[in-house]
């Protein structure tokens, strides 16, 4: 069998593609389909009743603001965590196994936890209560405490999932040669200066596969809020997954996965066309 | 070079095969069998989850086995897919379902397009139905389904709880359910509860998952209003919710994120609390000397429970008749009734069976549920059979739950918008308003 070597790189994606055309497109024009027909005609009816639903308003911005607070947060964290533990010292390895620990939990599972800890009769309230710092227990859950399941929440969120972004953000910081971090230290840059001239802008490959990592998992967060805060505070996942599995209105639920996946597309692009990855050696 | 290209191409077939044979090899193809060895397909809405489906193939169609050389093949369904094959092999003719088991709403509508066998003069010896069971199961003087397994929903009490009782109320009212158990009494409790322990310790199962909108619609609703929907904006529906509202003071406020209250019983988070009887089971399971399971209050118009029973009913033109009554003989057996409560948590629908459950935590929680089962002001309430409609029926009480308890709007405003949506579901379905 004799092929053209031109056409060997496209027989190398087609099993990849062949994958996501099943697993991906497949699914994404049965939704297209359910979410803008009915009958078998063309139809906004869908759109419409999703869109003056005010749970689904709702679900949007509580699904952007957690993202908005979470993932900036995260990176910052991890930042200043990978920068801890990228140095010699005793118990390195110690370290960075404890921090990445959560990383094996999945986010149910997280959820219970949390939930366990911060309950009336958890673990907080029964310290706080105990050391005398407080009378009542403080109360986390329930639709009157809102405020206090969304904090909640962003503490069960920073818990599980700082660690994917540590280990990218150290493998990344790993990665920057030292000749760049020595040559600077030899024309005198302090500490404050190679890292805004030399770390973080090396580091920004890493950053940005952190960023888009995080946010795209962010609008799709679904378990810990089930499990924290039920629909007290909506987010798209879980209305989409409500009115699928309780109403049975599989139009409205597509709508969702839609807006799930639009998201998540816009948020990814904007992210690869404003965080272009910078290389020393290129730069002019 | 090819090599490699041969292999990707390869790769691409096997997943091709694999998706084409998933997407269409899914399908059962199953046709009554000619020779001697008769299987019968019995297919269920019921013992659906995989531990439950584990039981009846392990357990219970193996001893029926042993006993009657019958082969059945379980077929775990959902009600839409049970409905919609039914109807195919009703109009057809060419009927392979020997046994269903479902609801009685699901029976109900299955008898109401002429798909089931009339039951009426088989009888079924040593046991005794229990007589509500018996009643629901006769439409029209036709013996439609024979009760089979039942469940209900019950209240559940932290013993330490009764030290706080309201004046006037005792612990044998609340055990038996009399008719100072009712929702002011319940009130007093709640609050003597909070005001004693500083916390509220009663608990509802409002998460996303849980059952609260059967609290509404089968308990409260008929037990102020005497009807689960019909009176659903009526004067007494907005006294019962502003009722409920003054309740919700001394619930606790995470009762919104449970979906299942045994967990909070036993983390004692709450002394008492309301739910389905399998979803408790647990907590009494691990502490049977701790709770107790008692009727639920009553309210003006009665005491309104909901009564899920399910039943067996054979299809018109089954083929295999004979065999069929055989295992529903089998299945409503006291001893095969008991099995069925012990492994999976369903309660008898047969007399005898109550008294053989050996004591534990079983017999704690079969006394309350017929305590409650015999209380003289019962007002019975059946789940409605809306078929998919029927999430958009519970929907709508739990939006008004939100709306006027959670958020604080006007009930009367609430129930006046939303009474119009609830009656449409069910003049769409073509049934009667519950």
């Amino acid at each position: 069998m004799k092929v053209k070597s031109s056409y060997i790189p496209y027989f190398l994606i087609l099993p990849a593609f062949a994958y996501l055309l099943f697993f991906v497109g497949y699914p994404l024009v049965q939704a297209l389909y359910t979410a803008f027909t009915q009958n078998g005609h063309f139809s906004l009816a869908t759109v419409r009743k999703t869109f003056t639903d005010p749970y689904f308003w709702d679900a949007l911005k509580y699904t952007i603001t957690l993202a908005g607070v979470i993932v900036p947060t995260q990176v910052a964290l991890a930042i200043i965590l990978a920068l801890g533990v990228n140095r010699v010292f005793k118990g390195k390895d110690f370290t960075i196994y404890a921090l990445t620990i959560p990383l094996t939990i999945s986010d149910v599972a997280a959820g219970l936890i949390w939930y366990s800890m911060l309950s009336p009769s958890g673990f907080l309230n029964k310290l706080l209560l105990n050391i005398g710092l407080i009378n009542n227990p403080i109360y986390f859950f329930g639709y009157q405490y809102r405020h206090m399941e969304f904090l909640a929440i962003v503490l069960a969120e920073l818990w599980r999932a700082t660690s994917i972004v540590f280990v990218i953000i150290l493998a990344g910081l790993q990665m920057i040669s030292h000749e760049y971090l020595e040559a600077a230290e030899v024309f005198g840059a302090d500490y404050w200066t190679r890292l805004r001239k030399i770390v973080i802008p090396l580091l920004k490959p890493s950053i940005q596969s952190a960023l888009i990592i995080r946010t795209l998992f962010a609008m799709q967060i679904f378990g810990i809020v089930w499990i924290l805060a039920g629909r007290d505070i909506p987010i798209l996942a879980g209305e989409g997954f409500y009115r699928l599995t309780e109403l049975k209105e599989y139009d409205v639920a597509s709508i969702y996965a839609l807006v799930i996946a639009g998201l998540s597309i816009i948020l990814g692009a904007l992210y690869i066309k404003f965080m272009k990855a910078e290389y020393l050696e290129v730069r002019g | 070079m090819s090599r490699k290209i041969g292999f990707a191409g390869v790769l691409v077939l096997v997943l091709l095969g694999a998706i084409v044979s998933g997407c269409i090899g899914g399908e059962e193809t199953t046709s009554p069998t000619t020779t001697e060895q008769v299987t019968i397909n019995w297919l269920s809405t019921q013992l659906n989850p995989p531990e439950e489906r584990a039981f009846v193939q392990e357990q219970l169609l193996k001893e029926f086995k042993d006993q009657s050389g019958i082969d059945v093949n379980f077929v775990p369904i959902s009600y839409s897919d049970l409905a919609t094959r039914l109807e195919a092999e009703e109009q057809t003719g060419e009927v392979t379902i020997d046994l269903v088991a479902d609801l009685h709403g699901g029976l109900d509508f299955f008898n109401s397009q002429a798909w089931l066998e009339d039951l009426s003069g088989k009888t079924l010896e040593g046991r005794t139905f229990i007589s509500t069971f018996e009643k629901y199961a006769t439409i029209d003087g036709k013996k439609v389904y024979i009760p089979w397994m039942s469940a209900t929903y019950v209240m559940v009490v932290n013993k330490k709880a009764f030290d706080y009782l309201p004046a006037g109320l005792t612990q044998d009212d609340v055990m038996k359910g009399t008719e100072k158990w009712d929702y002011n009494a319940l009130l007093e409790w709640a609050k003597n509860l909070k005001e004693a322990t500083g916390q509220p310790q009663l608990g509802f199962p409002a998460g996303p998952k849980g059952l609260l909108h059967r609290f509404l619609h089968g308990y409260i609703y008929p037990s102020f209003t005497g009807y689960q929907a019909k009176n659903f904006d009526s004067p007494e529906a907005v006294q019962m919710w502003n009722y409920l509202s003054e309740l919700w003071q001394y619930v606790n406020p995470a009762s919104t994120t449970w979906d299942a209250m045994g967990e909070p019983l036993l983390r004692g988070e709450v002394m008492l609390a309301w739910d389905h009887t399998a979803r408790i089971k647990n907590a009494i399971e691990s502490n049977p000397d701790q709770f107790v399971v008692v009727p639920v209050p009553r309210g003006p118009k009665g005491r309104g429970f909901i009564l899920v029973v399910a039943g067996l009913a054979i299809p018109k033109n089954a083929p295999h008749q004979d065999e069929a009554w055989k295992l529903i003989d089998y299945l409503t057996k006291p001893e095969t009734q008991v099995k069925i409560l012990e492994n999976v948590g369903f309660f008898p629908t047969v007399q005898e069976a109550t008294g053989a459950i050996p004591s534990g935590p079983l017999k704690v929680l079969a006394e309350g549920v017929t305590a409650q089962s015999a209380t003289p002001d019962a007002v019975v309430a059946m789940i409605p059979n809306l078929g998919e409609k029927g999430g958009q029926f519970t929907d709508a009480y739990r939006t008004a739950f939100q709306r006027i308890v959670l958020k604080g709007e006007d009930p009367e405003t609430v129930v006046k918008e939303l009474g119009p949506q609830i009656k449409a579901l069910f003049q769409e379905m073509g049934q009667e308003i519950p």
